[in-house]
């Protein structure tokens, strides 16, 4: 029996465990759908065209780090600090691959790359915990490909449609930097940090970062303030780790 | 308009985003991280927002950091949308009061 039959016989049906994975994915998607419209309209003031925007987020589809190139984008933007910017909020993705990797052996490789092209912070929790459940139920292989890639299109076409209208709608509200809208920045970094939250240990490297970006931003020109507050952030979290 | 620094920037953001997607099934799949390690990779991301919005933090505007004391304390108890509206409002209702 072949890879391929094999996983379509573990389910009920090709089509059905597509809808499993659409539907485990939508109640995420009202959650991201206000997210999507705020980095449009963020990326509309910032100067960037519906085309520019809507090939970022279909392209590199991360959010965070879109929303990290867009508070820094200048025009012309600086290309190396954002790239780099963008490796290092998502160099999360790596230990998530690495954590999903056992689940896709059952899987080609032809199969696995365009897969993980998907791979957000949902579409990899849902399919995780859908495969240690099957797992568990003694399902094989544990990994159900369409369901994955239900709640991964799901969140790919909701993501680039909703920053598309963002971007669409941004300019309706006029100039939105009178009314306090900078804030929605900060607001939404510190809610993507309240989910990443572990515990006050874990975050004292938070701390360090934001210590030293601040001083790099008061008293050193340029926008260096990022890289040296990233890297000492990454520094503290290296030597605290010895002592836990 | 599409501008070529743009195209670059987005590009190569799209590029580095795939490795580190496939970068963890490619090399550490068979591999344990040692505990450091993981612990910095665990606090990268949260190092990197805190450092894009530290200016905000420093704001020589009253206003703007009572605003953003008021949107910390939504941030961690509400979710995404009424936490960015309470901060724009804040924001935008103290500057006109105080600011």
């Amino acid at each position: 029996m072949s890879i391929t039959q094999e996983v379509e016989t573990a389910g009920d049906g090709t089509g059905s465990e597509f809808r499993r994975g659409v539907a485990s994915c939508a109640p995420i998607l009202f959650g991201t759908i206000p997210y999507a419209l705020v980095l449009g309209a963020q990326a509309a003031q910032r100067g960037l065209s519906v085309v520019e925007l809507s090939a970022m987020t279909g392209l590199n589809f991360a959010g965070g780090s879109e929303f990290a190139a867009i508070q820094l984008w200048t025009s012309p933007p600086h290309v190396v600090l954002i790239v780099a910017i963008t490796f290092l909020v998502n160099s999360r993705h790596l230990l998530m691959g690495a954590a999903l990797a056992p689940f896709l052996r059952s899987l080609p490789r032809r199969k696995v790359f365009p897969a993980l092209f998907l791979m957000c912070d949902e579409s990899w929790a849902l399919g995780l915990a859908d495969s240690r459940q099957r797992r568990a139920a003694g399902i094989t292989p544990a990994f159900s490909p369409r369901y994955y890639m239900g709640a991964a299109l799901a969140m790919y076409l909701t993501w680039v449609a909703f920053t598309t209208l963002g971007t669409l709608l941004g300019p309706m509200l006029g100039d939105v930097g009178t009314y306090g809208f900078e804030m929605a920045f900060p607001a939404v970094f510190l809610v993507l940090m309240r989910g990443m939250w572990t515990g006050m240990a874990a975050a004292r490297p938070w701390l360090v970062s934001l210590v030293v970006a601040a001083l790099f931003y008061l008293f050193i020109p340029g926008a260096w303030y990022v890289a040296a507050g990233a890297v000492s952030g990454l520094v503290a979290a290296w030597l605290m780790a010895g002592d836990v | 308009m599409i501008d070529a620094t743009t195209v670059l920037a987005i590009v190569l953001m799209a590029g580095v985003t795939y490795l580190t997607r496939i970068g963890g099934y490619v090399l550490l799949r068979n591999r344990t991280l040692s505990a450091r390690a993981t612990a910095v990779m665990e606090a990268a991301p949260g190092c990197v927002l805190i450092s894009v919005i530290a200016p905000a933090f420093v704001s020589r505007n009253p206003a703007d950091l009572l605003a953003l004391a008021i949107t910390l304390i939504a941030a961690t108890r509400l979710s995404m949308l009424p936490t960015v509206l309470i901060g724009v409002a804040s924001a935008g209702l103290l500057r006109h009061l105080i600011g």
